[in-house]
């Protein structure tokens, strides 16, 4: 023990850690009503650091070559020690993550924590998401198998319908006319470099942007739960006599995590497959049209709006007014009131949204 | 105006060739491939005809060959596209075979199958009153291969049933292992296991299967099975390994999932003691 003090008092006179553990741990102080679901963000921190760490592991064996992918995926499934348990728990962690992100904007939206001053926070966690969602599809290409050869040429091929570039487009992602070794070249690198770097530095940027507003009082258990800030001055949303972040609230991260492990593990151990369909494990064919292509759960709404519509060019301007709004929707819904019992409009509108979303996708699956 | 490199111009002019013989090409075998049924004026005429002349092509519509686009003319020989000379000889138009030629007529595409026919009594007794391949496989309407057609209503014809039974009995059990075990790989191959050594291997062994299915000597077809058997086993003790495998992951799964439970108990338990939340 006399060692470990003597330690870290060396530490602590050279670079002041007691102070930065005072200022930002133990004295970093959280709405005294906080709840679990402010812990959505860390389990997604977790999440992503999952996801770099089984995706760099897989990348050892990995060879994104269109003749050698799926065979090596296949190495890595039955030769590589762990293999199979990485690659599952990287495909199984990319839907968590898709989920776990999903459940952390309906709490910030029914919290109405999106609300003024928190409008950077929104925008850059909307992007995130949709960073997110890239980074499913251009991984869902990189084993090469027919599931992975036919979803990417159904997703790049709705770009098609825009009009005058929709064909220029499809070619500049697909890199040539059809789905082929270019693309799994492109996606290859999208997966692995570019969008894990903008993932990262949007996460940076979420966190600065968290720590200069300051993290918001949920509106359950108040008096008063209209927003206070009037927007003539920058103001950071301080909680005296609210709870510390260390150990209190980094414990109740300890807690969801853990739900979320045992949750995660159950699937992966038990039941990898529900991402998975038979032509997952079958090689790419493009010479072979397997009869039922669906995207991941996560695109289901999208690829069913398509469908509804008999113009996808109409389907695709659907897609994109409804997801301009919700990004745009701090600047839209300007309201002061944050309890979602209180603010009938936004809560019809964004349960009928859910419901609608659910049902399109439930569509999708068993159109 | 910029003046054109001969060579590129040359080179050029030979890429626009080749483009258009390849696109002839392409259509051409395009039109080859689909001339199999659709497009077939020996479908055409004879699906008019009444009586024995039409009566093969409703026949063939039932069978195997039918099901895999094989045409009267794979057979037959002739010329599908031309009406005027569709049973001209000039176009290798064969007709009907003689009784003692349909084993060789049949065997153009079965060659091992025609192998095994003449290396059995059946096969010896051709021309002698012994069967021949449409005896029991039927004529236009071809039936798939299988233990069904080793019946007592066919095998009665000639002899008794007596000895076939057992044949039957014994490859029928081998046969439902094979399904087995076809399964088996499908399901396994349906969780990313490499199943391609067992897929090749239940291959070899099923082509050994099959050349038992023309032996009428009941001592072979047991022998025979007793090998193919031995080594369905070693096809089989490859599927409760990796049977043994997923049951190992599932155990090691379930004490990776208690004890995240277990975490989140004590974080909990740990959270409750510091109070306020």
């Amino acid at each position: 023990m006399g060692l470990f003090k003597r330690l870290t008092d060396w530490i602590d006179f050279r670079i002041g850690v007691r102070r930065i553990v005072a200022k930002e741990l133990t004295g970093y102080l959280l709405p005294a009503n906080i709840n679990a679901w402010y812990s959505m963000g860390s389990i997604l921190l977790f999440i992503f650091a999952m996801q770099v760490m089984t995706g760099c592991l897989l990348l050892i064996y990995y060879v994104p070559d269109a003749d050698k992918a799926f065979k090596s995926v296949t190495v890595i499934m039955n030769d590589v020690p762990f293999g199979w348990l990485i690659r599952m728990c990287h495909a199984v962690g990319s839907n968590m993550m898709v989920l776990v992100l999903l459940f952390h904007m309906l709490s910030v939206l029914f919290m109405g924590s999106y609300k003024r001053p928190r409008e950077l926070n929104w925008l850059s966690g909307f992007i995130l998401f949709n960073l997110v969602m890239a980074t499913s599809l251009t991984g869902y290409l990189l084993p090469w198998s027919q599931l992975s050869f036919w979803a990417t040429t159904v997703a790049t091929n709705s770009v098609s319908s825009i009009p005058v570039i929709g064909q220029y487009l499809v070619e500049f992602l697909r890199g040539g006319k059809l789905v082929g070794p270019p693309t799994l070249g492109r996606f290859y690198a999208l997966h692995v470099a570019v969008i894990p770097i903008a993932i990262a530095s949007l996460v940076g940027a979420h966190l600065f942007l968290l720590k200069r507003t300051g993290v918001s009082t949920p509106p359950f258990g108040l008096k008063e739960s209209a927003n206070q800030w009037q927007g003539d001055d920058y103001r950071y949303e301080d909680h005296p006599g609210g709870i510390p972040f260390f150990p209190n609230y980094a414990l109740q991260d300890a807690v969801s995590v853990a739900l979320y492990l045992t949750f995660f593990l159950t699937v992966v151990f038990f039941d990898p497959y529900l991402f998975f369909t038979r032509e997952s494990f079958i090689a790419a064919d493009p010479f072979q049209t397997p009869a039922h292509i669906k995207p991941e759960w996560y695109f289901l709404a999208n690829y069913q709006t398509l469908k509804i519509f008999s113009n996808e060019f109409i389907g695709l301007s659907v897609q994109g007014m409804a997801m301009t709004c919700l990004a745009l929707l701090p600047f839209i819904d300007r309201g002061r009131e944050r309890h979602p019992l209180k603010r009938p409009l936004f809560m019809t509108a964004a349960i009928g949204g859910i419901l609608l979303w659910v049902g399109l996708s439930i569509w999708g699956h068993y159109s | 105006m910029r003046q054109r490199n001969p060579a590129i111009k040359s080179t050029s002019r030979l890429m626009i060739t080749c483009i258009l013989v390849a696109i002839l090409v392409i259509a051409y075998l395009g039109q080859s491939t689909t001339a199999g049924a659709a497009d077939n004026v020996c479908i055409d005429c004879h699906g008019k005809l009444p009586g024995k002349y039409g009566e093969p092509v409703k026949l063939w519509q039932g069978s195997i060959h039918a099901a895999n686009g094989v045409a009267c003319n794979a057979c037959h020989g002739g010329d599908p596209k031309d009406a005027a000379n569709a049973m001209s000889p000039d176009r290798g138009f064969l007709g009907v075979p003689k009784e003692k030629d349909i084993p060789a007529f049949c065997g153009r595409c079965h060659v091992g199958v025609l192998k095994d026919y003449l290396a059995s009594l059946h096969g010896k007794a051709l021309g002698k009153g012994g069967p021949t391949c449409v005896t029991c496989h039927g004529n236009h309407k071809v039936v798939k291969a299988s233990l069904e057609l080793i019946n007592e209503k066919s095998c009665s014809l000639c002899h008794s049933f007596k000895q076939e039974e057992i044949i039957k009995g014994v490859m029928a059990k081998t046969e439902s292992r094979i399904l087995a075990i076809d399964a088996g790989i499908a399901a396994f191959k349906q969780k990313g296991i490499d199943t391609d050594r067992l897929e090749k291997g239940l291959f070899a062994v099923r082509n050994s299967f099959h050349s038992l299915f023309h032996t009428v000597d009941v001592a072979r077809v047991e022998m025979e099975s007793a090998r193919i058997g031995a080594e369905l086993q070693k096809l089989d003790d490859l599927l409760k390994g990796f049977d043994a495998v997923q049951r190992q992951r599932r155990l090691i799964g379930a004490f990776a999932v208690a004890g995240a439970l277990l975490f989140a108990l004590l974080f909990w338990l740990l959270r409750k003691t510091y109070g306020r939340l």
